[in-house]
């Protein structure tokens, strides 16, 4: 029992679908506005500035793809393999950013502006665990509809705690700067 | 035994999701806080010049050397145009600024203001072909104007009277600032007020 628990259908379904939702969202709100995402890749200073143009319309739409691909059972490895990929590739960027002090960018993480900071490769490192969870699950139980509830349910309980973790970094800075304000 | 366990686990998925919901609540409610307490917050936002009265005056030299006095009559009306270079809604807007310029270049003169280190600001400038326009950096004119967020921009007429203000994120909020300034009301805010007074005062004259 102890050991499947990970590997459950209802920890891969709403692990599978959570971060689905996640990237879905996030890839529209950059799709529905290229020009501002446009201007957020040329801040992070890392493509040359005609690959940027390129770059703005590529990751939200590998992005799109990693979500679609997340949901049926058939394609989520593939989907989990894609979505873990640009996780890294994004956290990579905002770790030289924050290693070369340029920590007041905004992320362009979705629709919240964000400032760069540890605590958001910290969720990274959460959602891309969860994304692990998501492409480990098995069908060796058939389920039934208390499994529905509970994965309708855990993939709500996700998506909010991940809402409520982009607020508290949203706050961050300002906590910081308020405690260490005269 | 299995009923109760059932009932037991919609019971708890019920108040975890009443939990959640409290939590994302309260933090919201955090940043609310955070944003009336902070120095430069959202309180702050509506301090500065007012709406009609005259601009503070302020001589000030722009990156190419240029003599530039804010605030002071003039030929022309003056967009102050504050921005960053890492603001990326201020990079957005700029296409949109250049084209309110070329049509509107009768009657407006655009001038991009921001504060910080002279080579950064130089090389965005070239970087954003912003070099045909004056650019000043004087941490003073932000603080005259009490600027807390970007991009925010300035309407000052050819008297050196404030025409409209406000933070700006979009075409139609920089258009704005021009309607308002062509029917003479402040902000929207202060349309529909009219607006509404004009009714009362209509409707009490008919009865």
């Amino acid at each position: 029992m102890n050991g499947l628990f990970l590997v459950d259908p209802v920890m891969g379904h709403a692990a599978a679908a959570s971060v689905a939702v996640l990237f879905l969202l996030a890839a529209l709100s950059k799709l529905r506005d290229i020009e501002l995402f446009h201007a957020v890749l040329d801040n992070y200073q890392l493509l040359p500035s005609a690959l940027v143009p390129v770059a703005a319309r590529v990751l939200p739409t590998l992005e799109f793809a990693a979500g679609v691909l997340l949901l049926p059972l058939v394609s989520r490895p593939s989907g989990a393999v894609l979505a873990l990929a640009l996780l890294v590739l994004v956290s990579g960027a905002v770790a030289v950013n924050l290693r070369r002090g340029r920590s007041r960018i905004v992320c362009g993480c979705g629709d919240d502006a964000l400032p760069l900071s540890a605590g958001l490769l910290w969720r990274n490192s959460v959602v891309s665990m969860v994304i692990v969870v998501a492409s480990q699950s098995h069908n060796f139980r058939p389920t039934v509809w208390l499994d529905l509830l509970s994965t309708l349910m855990a993939t709500l309980f996700l998506l909010g705690l991940y809402q409520a973790a982009n607020l508290w970094l949203s706050h961050q800075s300002r906590f910081i700067d308020l405690r260490n304000a005269p | 035994m299995i009923e109760s366990l059932i009932v037991s686990n919609i019971l708890l998925w019920v108040a975890v999701m009443a939990l959640l919901v409290a939590v994302i609540a309260l933090s919201r409610q955090i940043g609310i806080l955070y944003e009336r307490i902070a120095p430069m917050g959202a309180l702050m936002m509506d301090t500065g010049p007012k709406v009609g009265e005259a601009a503070p005056v302020l001589d000030l030299l722009s990156l190419d050397g240029q003599q530039i006095s804010i605030g002071a009559p003039n030929q022309h009306s003056t967009l102050l145009f504050f921005l960053s270079p890492t603001c990326p809604v201020c990079k957005k807007l700029l296409p949109i600024l250049r084209s309110v310029q070329t049509t509107e270049a009768s009657w407006v003169k655009l001038i991009f203001a921001s504060d910080g280190e002279q080579p950064e600001h130089e090389a965005f400038r070239r970087r954003a072909m912003l070099t045909d326009y004056p650019y000043l950096l004087s941490t003073e004119l932000g603080m005259q104007w009490r600027i807390s967020k970007l991009p925010y921009a300035v309407l000052i007429d050819e008297r050196g009277v404030v025409r409209s203000k406000g933070l700006v994120n979009s075409r139609e909020q920089i258009e704005s600032l021009f309607t308002s300034h062509d029917l003479g009301v402040a902000s929207v805010q202060d349309y529909i007020e009219q607006t509404v007074q004009a009714r009362a005062a209509l409707s009490k004259e008919s009865t």
